[in-house]
């Protein structure tokens, strides 16, 4: 990575931590100051967190302007990332979150199992993208998705979305 | 003689057939995910949290601390083979393990990790079994003014003395204090940060942060990073010692035992400390210097892995009498107490006596399965180092789910999950550590609520926290914590100043 682009990002994580600080303490104006008997109500720790992360951000930024951060370790793994898999495995991330009150615990579960495993293959730069790979795939995404939805609903009584009622699926 | 009683008890309640399944359980468990990379105690923990909901508070505990100390004894397993350390707390053992798992003596190496760890575990918690009723008679004398000034201390030390730099470590315990902040608070029950999400009222769970930080993150790093990275696995030999590694071995465990249990219980915690020190005092002590960090020296791991597990069950005792967690595992432990409407804390010695001491009983027999199970049958552990990593990874996604959906049945919970394992991504590659975040989010209320009680017996007045000698003490140690290291450095000659990055 180019040293204008690492701080570059460095400079952008700074601005992420500035304005998480900004935002909370914007948040903080609304919190009641009320403090009884405590001589500090609820809005004290919020006004706390929002000024030391106002001020890390800062003093973070100043960091990777001035010639990167102090005493980083070299971060593991390629230098530039694999965008394509990471978007394979968000997409398996988020339409479980989507699906998995509708279609049930064990088919969301799998369509996430053989989207991450499709992500995570292609970053090693095997792109099979043949029907078998896919029905080995989905096959064993959902023998892990049924037993581990079986021993919670069944063994726990833990509930768990299932396209039926019944705990089997 | 009543401390006898007490654990004779705490055996009796242990060693019931049922709860004895639990900690072989969880000791299996635990060990799996020790040699699985990508996952940590923490995370399997958090994720099974859900169970508290329909399993006896009990058998849950010994479970999860199955799963506590399994994980432990796993993570040399793949530390040695691999050279991959699961933990801060097994980067000693991977460099000097490594080392004689590369010139043929994995075996060796293998052996003395696992004994070592089964005496200092054992010591460990015989001072555990010593020392938590007293220091939970002392911790009775507390007020909230040292609670907070206690939790101070912890905090400070997890965020500062840990990891690279000190604005990256409290950069991140900010950032946990402020997902903390998120929901009712406390003491007037004022609701903050939640934007009208229904769902954030209560806050953010603890498992849910735990989980998206090193279960997703992971698996989204892996992704994006580590696709081409390959990892050669060193060949297994016989797990067997000679006489004379015997010789060699069991003064190093000795010394790294008492090393690692100070460590382990003042709130100053991590592993990391401790198991470095050994391995500096076994390096100075060798009489032959010459296969450290070349053929690999047998003290070298010895040492250090006796001082990570003694320092883990340390751990126990600032949860146990004083409720305040000093690791990321025992953050999530005590947010299992939690589940259960335990607070940990002085009182819990009289409130919970049979669950404190079965739970104390189950880590000598935990001990003692864990030997059995990680000795003969380590050829069988290593076998879950061929799971290709795609579909590894993509299963440990699943149980990330069931973890984190299980707990409140929220979809919403899956989408906030996605969004910090992201953020577990960007504090990864820039060096961010995580363990303050999630011992700040999980301490971060309970200080303030202490904070603002003590501020309400001294009227209101912060002069409260100098007045009381204990906590005016505590605050004395807070700040030579912060400010010592760095005298050390200022004093200890411009060559560490003229490195680049210091």
């Amino acid at each position: 990575m180019s040293n204008a682009g690492r701080q570059k990002r460095q400079t952008l994580v700074g601005l992420g931590v500035l304005a998480l600080g900004l935002g909370l303490g914007a948040g903080a104006y609304g919190i009641p100051s009320d403090a009884g008997y405590a001589g500090v109500g609820p809005n004290f720790l919020p006004w706390v967190v929002s000024a030391v992360l106002v001020l890390c951000g800062g003093w973070v930024i100043r960091e990777a302007r001035s010639g990167g951060f102090r005493g980083m370790e070299p971060p593991s793994g390629a230098e530039d990332g694999h965008w394509p898999g990471f978007v394979w495995v968000s997409a398996g991330l988020l339409l479980n979150a989507l699906l998995i009150t509708s279609v049930g615990f064990i088919l969301s579960c799998t369509l996430c199992f053989t989207l991450a495993v499709r992500g995570l293959r292609t970053a090693e730069g095997r792109h099979d993208m043949s029907p078998r790979s896919w029905l080995v795939d989905i096959a064993s995404g959902a023998a892990i998705a049924a037993p581990v939805y079986w021993m919670f609903t069944k063994l726990l009584a833990i509930n768990l979305p299932g396209l039926t009622a019944t705990g089997w699926i | 003689m009543e401390l006898w009683n007490h654990l004779l008890g705490g055996f009796a309640t242990a060693g019931t057939p049922i709860n004895l399944l639990w900690a072989f359980i969880g000791c299996a468990v635990g060990t799996a995910v020790g040699v699985l990379p990508g996952i940590g105690p923490a995370v399997a923990v958090a994720m099974l949290l859900p169970i508290t909901s329909q399993v006896d508070v009990t058998a849950s505990m010994i479970f999860f601390a199955g799963i506590y100390y399994g994980a432990m004894y796993g993570g040399s397993t793949t530390s040695i083979l691999l050279n991959t350390p699961g933990e801060t707390g097994s980067m000693v053992t991977a460099m000097e393990g490594n080392k004689m798992a590369k010139s043929g003596r994995a075996g060796a190496a293998l052996a003395t990790a696992a004994i070592g760890s089964f005496v200092a575990g054992s010591v460990a918690t015989v001072l555990v079994t010593l020392f938590a009723p007293v220091m939970a008679d002392f911790a009775v004398t507390l007020g909230p003014p040292e609670y907070f000034c206690l939790m101070l201390l912890a905090l400070t030390t997890v965020s500062s003395v840990l990891g690279q730099s000190t604005l990256r470590g409290i950069t991140a315990l900010f950032v946990g204090l402020a997902a903390g902040l998120i929901g009712m608070d406390q003491i007037t029950g004022q609701v903050r940060y939640t934007g009208g999400v229904p769902e954030l009222l209560d806050g953010i769970e603890i498992v849910l942060v735990a989980v998206g930080l090193f279960a997703v993150a992971e698996a989204l790093y892996a992704v994006l990073y580590e696709g081409k990275t390959s990892e050669s696995q060193n060949a297994m030999s016989r797990v067997h010692m000679t006489g004379k590694e015997w010789r060699r071995s069991w003064p190093a465990w000795l010394r790294g035992t008492v090393l690692g249990f100070p460590f382990g219980t003042i709130p100053a915690g991590g592993t990391e400390i401790p198991t470095f020190l050994s391995y500096g005092l076994e390096k100075k002590l060798a009489r032959d210097k010459s296969e450290f960090g070349t053929t690999g020296a047998i003290e070298g791991v010895a040492g250090p892995e006796a001082a990570n597990n003694a320092a883990v069950t340390g751990t126990l005792v600032p949860l146990l009498t004083l409720g305040i967690p000093t690791s990321t595992t025992a953050a999530i432990l005590l947010g299992a107490f939690q589940n259960y409407g335990i607070q940990p804390g002085p009182q819990l010695f009289e409130t919970s006596s049979s669950l404190v001491w079965a739970l104390i009983a189950s880590l000598y027999i935990g001990n003692v399965m864990l030997l059995v199970l990680n000795l003969p049958m380590v050829g069988l552990w290593v076998k879950l180092l061929k799971i290709p990593k795609p579909q590894l990874y993509a299963g440990i996604l699943i149980f990330a789910t069931v973890g984190v959906y299980g707990m409140r049945q929220s979809a919403f919970d899956l989408v906030l999950l996605y969004a910090i394992g992201v953020l577990g991504v960007v504090m990864r590659r820039y060096d961010f550590p995580t363990a303050p975040v999630i011992v700040g989010m999980i301490l971060g209320p309970l200080a303030e609520a202490q904070m603002r009680n003590a501020l309400a017996i001294g009227e209101g007045k912060w002069t409260i926290f100098l007045e009381r000698p204990m906590s005016l003490t505590l605050l004395a140690v807070v700040v030579a914590v912060l400010v010592v290291p760095r005298l050390f450095k200022q004093f200890s000659g411009p060559a560490i100043k003229d490195l680049p990055n210091h």
